[in-house]
């Protein structure tokens, strides 16, 4: 992993020389006199604060270059104001666990001869699990900021910003993120293991230390047509991490014609396929088209219901790019306890 | 957070190394001690070379070596009937026992760590002891001795899977009676670590 060591502020107490430190490590070698050194840290939790490497100018390019992405409203480039920028710190809990064990089980598969019989066939697995696993998420309440979990661990550290930028403080325990990293390293491992059903499981997770990630987030606050939107910017990277643009009634409409036009024909096609061609696997033949049918006319009424408003990020009960409508008054109330 | 210099808890000299290690050995009274919550001592043993092992790329690698009783309460595998056939034939296939259990201790990859694991487990080394290293460098332990334990449940589920058959139940038990490290020889070569014993 290209982490970056940590040296500031931490000296080594016998000759006196900064010491680097990286990400859930507690134990360093000096690397001027050799001392074998022991960190200490707040109920054993490091702290670790990224540098903040984008300026309000950047940010404010980013989030104007987001609103001409996608099916945004086309005159957001032009009406679109941005009102404020400014930067915060969001505290992350950080950590590596390695995973091993064995999940083992079957998998059943029908099959189908040409007469119409099936037949199940049981195929046991035994699958090995033996993988390290990344583990972020955010220590506070990030309101409806849609920032939850880190994308990005490398950077340049230091805590020389802090006194520049304000900083949230870590509201959640450090127990329970503990125990979150366990539950999604061996659900992930779970996942992987593709063992539809298990009958024997033993997945062990052995965890580094925990650490707290303070990582710079720009937040972005501009208004169209007299409501406000908010789109943060990653600090180090300078892209998009979350945010709400105003969508537009004309991609709504073109997407209720065409998607009940496309779903239609596909129905169609399906059924007449199968007037004409009657017996063999025709009957198949149309009920996969029905779905396909179905499947786009869900599709369609998807974006139609939540197309006035596009969302990208981690916002709670979010489905897909295109979320719930626009909840003006959480946004203020969350950025209310960030503002400088 | 704190920085503090680690000292011998038996002599109080100062750790030395040019490494990050888990493991501190006091090069002056050679005690071995780890600081998991606080600082225990640790057993250990230093495995000779064999005299046939190559001088170059000599190399001591630590493992945890975990003495434990593994029984086995129930077991069930699709296929093998050989295999199973052939241990019913002689008389078993030994469901309780006292077993060593080897658990790499430098951070290696998932592969290295799985052969060296099952290997030096399904093998128990034999070799004789000595009292230092002789000047040979060691790779640095990363794994502490509680997750060792853990890692030793994964091993033996390993060695048992690994058997004809595809597991598809396993009820044991594994009590163990010791954790102490082992530093065995290595001689680093293009193609990886072979064991020098």
């Amino acid at each position: 992993m290209p982490d970056e060591a940590l040296s500031v502020g931490l000296s080594c107490p016998s000759c006196g020389g900064a010491v680097s430190i990286e990400e859930g490590e507690s134990v360093i070698n000096c690397r001027y006199c050799d001392s074998m050194l022991f960190i200490e840290g707040d109920m054993g939790i490091q702290t670790v604060a990224f540098k903040n490497k984008v300026d309000p100018q950047r940010a404010m390019q980013a989030a104007e270059a987001w609103w001409k992405k996608g099916f945004k409203a086309r005159d957001l480039k032009k009406v679109g104001k941005t009102t404020e920028v400014y930067p915060i710190y969001l505290p992350f809990w950080s950590t590596t666990i390695k995973v091993a064990g064995w999940v083992c089980g079957y998998e059943e598969k029908t099959r189908s001869d040409s007469k119409g019989n099936t037949t199940t066939e049981r195929v046991y697995k035994e699958v090995m699990v033996l993988q390290d696993h990344r583990f972020s998420q955010i220590a506070c309440d990030p309101g409806d900021l849609g920032i939850r979990s880190l994308r990005n661990f490398s950077g340049e550290r230091t805590f020389e910003d802090f006194t520049m930028i304000p900083t949230f403080e870590t509201t959640s325990s450090v127990d329970e993120a503990r125990k979150q990293a366990e539950a999604e390293a061996v659900e992930q491992a779970r996942r992987g293991a593709g063992v539809p059903h298990i009958t024997f499981e033993r997945i062990y997770t052995v965890p580094r230390k925990m650490s707290v990630i303070y990582y710079p987030i720009w937040v972005v606050r501009y208004s169209y047509r007299d409501r406000m939107y908010v789109v943060t910017v990653d600090g180090v990277g300078g892209q998009i991490l979350s945010g709400r643009a105003p969508g537009d009634p004309l991609y709504q409409s073109m997407a209720i014609t065409g998607g009940t036009a496309v779903a239609g024909l596909v129905s169609g096609f399906g059924l007449v396929f199968a007037t004409l061609e009657a017996g063999g696997s025709s009957g198949y033949i149309a009920i996969f088209a029905l779905a396909i049918g179905a499947g786009v006319l869900y599709a369609t009424y998807r974006f139609f219901r939540n197309g006035s408003e596009i969302i990208e990020g981690e916002f709670q009960g979010k489905r897909g790019e295109i979320g719930n409508p626009l909840d003006v008054g959480e946004i203020l109330k969350t950025l209310e306890g960030f503002r400088p | 957070m704190k920085v503090i210099q680690v000292r011998c808890p038996n002599c109080n000299s100062p750790i030395m190394s040019k490494q990050r290690d888990l493991l501190f050995l006091c090069q002056q009274c050679g005690t071995l001690h780890v600081r998991d919550g606080g600082v225990n001592l640790v057993d250990y043993e230093i495995a000779d070379f064999a005299k046939s092992a190559p001088i170059q790329g000599r190399t001591y690698v630590p493992f945890w070596r975990i003495y434990a009783n593994f029984t086995i309460l129930s077991k069930n595998s699709s296929g093998g009937s050989m295999y199973k056939l052939a241990n019913w034939i002689k008389g078993g296939g030994g469901d309780s026992g006292d077993v060593f259990i080897f658990v790499p201790a430098p951070d290696f990859d998932p592969p290295t760590f799985k052969r060296l694991a099952t290997d030096f487990t399904a093998n128990w080394p034999k070799y004789s002891t000595r009292l230092d290293f002789g000047g040979v460098p060691r790779l640095p332990a990363n794994l502490p001795k509680e997750e060792a334990v853990k890692l030793a449940h994964f091993v033996i589920i390993t060695m048992e899977a690994e058997k004809p058959g595809v597991l598809q139940t396993l009820d044991y038990t594994l009590d163990v009676k010791d954790a102490r490290i082992i530093f065995l020889p290595f001689n680093s070569t293009p193609d990886g670590l072979r064991p020098g014993l």
